[in-house]
Order: structure tokens, then C-alpha cells, then sequence
């Protein structure tokens, strides 16, 4: 029993609206994974250096960013903080929450694809005079990043979806925001999400196409 | 063909005639025996949840007396601000008894009926923001529950003013807490929620600073645009709520004060 008439006219006509909040949302999530990526790439190396407190961050890191849910940290960066008096935006809240997530899940990615590179490479790369950091910068990292890249553009997606959740720290510019405003304004519910939807599905589904092509191109050998 | 299955075809035939061609959502309602309202339980005193985690409030009594008027059972949907409409359309609920500001732009995709209540607005500062007026917000970071009237109400304000920052929250809860922390520096709420959640204790540091320049925000109950037949009826039962009394009885219970008038001088609804 569904009874209801959909105007779709009266939904493109905010389609504007919606695409300007689909930008702020396509800026956050690649802030977040350009972040994302090099704190991945530090926790990485701090679970590899041995020792044992920059291990243990980096443990901690990772245990909490996977085994909780993304709604709470994110709820975290704002009402957390701000119980302590740090005050974020909305903006930087959701950043800081999606990013956190990012780093976690990514810094596990990396740790897969280190697995899949064989100890000699390391090994060949320093009996050819190169020194631990050097082998790790020109000969591991390449190599990890090529194979953690595909797993990176699943991250990529799930950051443009993460940002949905920013609705819950006060956030009305990203596209879900922009959505539920114009829901409170004029009540068409069915159109506007359904027009969302197919927003986020474009550019979902552009960011992987292009992550395809992209790794098509680069990872020729 | 033989006699008797002419026969019985001839029976169905009457019998589909005599049955009525479309009965519509008021009768829906009587023949099922239950009247399903979609209630705000966020939305202290009009829908909240007691000790033992019953709604109740003046929403729920209202749904409770108007299931009565139809002599059905009433069910209370727990049905968050952004949902009601989702709730109508997907026929979980038949009625939406949910504080719903009775907007020309909503009433183009729903059928509201006369107000049955409304509210003032008033702004509610954090202390160390040193606001003491409506005007007073003017370039500060103010915020208010999402899909509300005032929310909507107060973002248009912002933007007239042309500096501050407005954030919605998806709770009336969250607005109390992102302003008892400071986040925001001021809110506009409807008095009866800014009152209950000064006094409740739950968040130091705010005072009610003053009453809103809006419109007075008058609520309806809401059903399907087209279901005539209802919508008729939850006229007259506004209508006879605040003929009997019962409007008043409730509002002494629920809120107390002044009662707020639900006409509008010098124009028919």
C-alpha cells in the first residue's frame, strides 16, 4: 500500500542545491583519504620500527578505528572533544572522524600488502647498499602502495559514503545535509532521496571506474 | 454453462456491487480497529518516554483520545522528525499526531488539518556567549533540532544576516548538549522544550534568553493529501477537543500556563 505521487519536477529543481553539496562532500572524503593515506603510511612504519610503544599507538589506532562503528567516532571528534572543551566544526569533526576511520582500515590494507612482498626484496634491496629507510621508501613502499591501491579505492568509496553520517554533528553543506534541509522544507521525501541516491551511486561508481583505469595505466609492467 | 454456476455468478455479482467501490482511510481505520499515529518520543512534553519506557506526553494523549472518538485502539509509532513523511507514504502509520508546523510548501505533498496546538519560540543562550535577545545572535554560531519550523525558521534568519553560522542537529537532545558545551552559542526551541530542558538540570550553563520574532507556529495532524473523509473528521475532532475542554485539560497536564489560542483573527481556515 503505497500511496503516494511523485514530483519529480519539484526535486530537479533543487538538483543545484544538491550538486553543490555533493562537491563539499567529494572535498571531505578526498581530505580525508589524502590524510588518511600518509597517517597509514607513518602507523605502518611505526608498527614495523619495533618499538614498542610506537607499535602499541599504532595498534590501539587500528583497533579502535575497525571494531567501532564510523557514527561514533565521528560523534566522538564532536561531542567527545567537545566535553573537553575542543571545540570542532562540523566540518572538521567529520574530517577528523573519517579520517581516523581512513587511517585505521588503511594502515590493515598496507599491512596485507606488505605480507604479499617477499622478505628479499628488502634484503636484495640492502645488499645493494641501501639503508634500511632507503629500502623501505624506494623499494617496499612502491611496491605496497601498487598492490594496497585497489584496496584504497574501496576506502575511497567508503569515505564518500561515510560522509552521510556528518548529518549528526551539525553538518548541512555535504550532499546527505543539503538532502535532509530541503526533506524538512518541502516534505518530498521519496524524490530527493532518491535523487541522492543516484548521486552518490554517479560518483561512487566514477570513482572506481577511474581508480581502474588509472591503476591500468600505472601498473603496467 | 449450468444452473448452478450461473447461479453463484449471479451471487458474486451482487455482492460485488452492494460492497462499496472504495472505502477510504477512515474506514481502513474502523475496520482494522487500530488507529496508528506517528509520535515524535524526542520532543519533550508532546512525545517522550517515562520511567518505564512508555510514551507519553501530549501528542500520545491526543492519539489516545482520537483513537477513542473512533472507537478503535490506538498504536503509537515511534516515528523520528525526519520519517514522519516516510511513515505516512509507506502506510506504517495512518496518522501523524507529531507536532508537525503546517507549512504551505509541506502542504503541498501532505493534507494537514487545523491546528490542534501552538507553539512560541524563545532563544535558549549558553551563558558565556552574553546573549540576552533575539538579535543578539546575530554572528554567532546558533543551531536548532533538523526538520523543525524553527529550525528552518532560524537558518532563513542567518542567512539574512548575513554572518553567523547555522547548524542543525538530528536531536532536540544533541542542541542542548552541543549548547550546554559551548559548540553553539544559541538555540531557538519552542518554550515548552527550552523550559523543561533548563529546569531538567541535564545541561548547566544555559538560560532562556528571550522570546523569537517568529510567526506563532501553529501544528497540525497530518494524513494522506487526498483522504478527504479523515482529514474532515480530524477537523472536527480539534474542533470538538477544544470545544469540550479536553484541549485545555491537556495542556494544564503537559505544559500549564497560558493557553495558546488556535485561530487566527480576521480570516476563516
Amino acid at each position: 500500500m503505497f500511496n503516494y505521487t511523485f514530483q519529480w519536477k519539484q526535486a530537479l529543481a533543487r538538483l543545484p542545491q544538491m550538486l553543490d553539496g555533493a562537491l563539499v562532500t567529494m572535498q571531505i572524503a578526498l581530505l580525508s583519504m589524502a590524510i588518511g593515506i600518509l597517517l597509514a603510511i607513518v602507523l605502518t612504519m611505526f608498527r614495523l620500527s619495533g618499538i614498542r610503544v610506537l607499535s602499541a599507538i599504532a595498534r590501539t589506532w587500528v583497533e579502535i578505528a575497525r571494531n567501532t562503528p564510523a557514527l561514533f567516532q565521528i560523534y566522538m571528534a564532536h561531542f567527545g572533544l567537545g566535553s573537553f572543551g575542543i571545540y570542532l566544526s562540523p566540518f572538521a569533526s567529520i574530517l577528523l572522524g573519517i579520517t581516523f576511520n581512513n587511517a585505521g582500515y588503511l594502515t590493515e590494507n598496507f599491512r596485507g600488502a606488505l605480507k604479499a612482498i617477499p622478505d628479499t626484496q628488502a634484503r636484495a634491496a640492502r645488499s645493494l647498499g641501501f639503508p634500511q629507510a632507503g629500502a623501505f621508501r624506494y623499494v617496499v613502499l612502491p611496491q605496497m602502495l601498487r598492490i594496497a591501491f585497489l584496496p584504497m579505492t574501496n576506502q575511497m568509496v567508503w569515505a564518500i559514503l561515510m560522509t552521510s553520517l556528518g548529518v549528526t554533528v551539525g553538518m548541512n553543506s555535504d550532499l546527505y545535509g543539503v538532502t535532509q534541509d530541503l526533506n524538512a522544507l518541502t516534505f518530498r521525501t521519496f524524490e530527493l532521496f532518491a535523487l541522492a541516491a543516484v548521486i552518490f551511486y554517479v560518483i561512487t561508481k566514477a570513482i572506481t571506474l577511474g581508480a581502474r583505469l588509472i591503476a591500468a595505466r600505472l601498473f603496467r609492467y | 454453462m449450468t444452473k448452478t454456476t450461473f447461479a453463484f455468478g449471479l451471487l458474486a455479482a451482487t455482492v460485488a456491487m452492494a460492497a462499496p467501490s472504495h472505502a477510504d482511510k477512515l474506514d481502513d481505520i474502523i475496520a482494522s480497529g487500530t488507529l496508528r499515529c506517528a509520535v515524535v518520543l524526542d520532543f519533550p512534553p508532546m512525545g517522550m518516554r517515562d520511567e518505564s519506557n512508555n510514551p507519553v506526553g501530549f501528542d500520545v494523549d491526543y492519539c489516545n483520545d482520537l483513537a477513542a472518538a473512533l472507537g478503535v485502539t490506538a498504536e503509537i509509532v515511534e516515528t523520528p522528525f525526519p520519517e514522519r513523511i516516510p511513515a505516512l507514504m509507506s502506510g506504517r502509520v495512518d496518522v501523524g499526531v507529531a507536532s508537525t508546523s503546517d507549512t504551505l510548501e509541506r502542504a503541498k505533498t501532505v493534507g494537514m488539518s487545523i491546528p490542534y496546538f501552538a507553539f512560541e519560540m524563545v532563544v535558549t543562550a549558553n551563558d558565556a556567549a552574553g546573549i540576552t535577545s533575539f538579535e543578539g545572535m546575530k554572528g554567532k554560531t546558533v543551531g536548532a533540532t533538523a526538520g523543525t519550523f524553527e529550525a528552518i525558521a532560524l537558518e532563513k534568519q542567518v542567512t539574512e544576516w548575513g554572518e553567523g553560522t547555522f547548524r542543525p542537529y538530528q536531536t532536540q537532545a544533541d542542541v542542548f548538549l552541543a549548547l550546554s558545551q559551548g559548540q553553539i552559542d544559541a538555540t531557538v526551541s519552542t518554550s515548552t522544550v527550552a523550559q523543561a530542558n533548563v529546569k531538567s538540570g541535564n545541561f548547566p550553563g544555559i538560560a532562556v534568553a528571550g522570546s523569537a520574532p517568529f510567526d506563532i507556529d501553529y501544528v497540525a495532524l497530518f494524513t494522506n493529501r487526498e483522504e478527504y473523509g479523515l482529514l474532515n473528521y480530524l477537523n472536527l475532532f480539534v474542533n470538538q477537543q477544544v470545544r469540550t475542554g479536553r484541549y485545555a485539560e491537556l495542556y494544564e497536564k503537559w505544559v500549564g500556563g497560558d493557553l495558546p489560542s488556535l485561530t487566527v483573527d480576521n480570516v476563516y481556515r
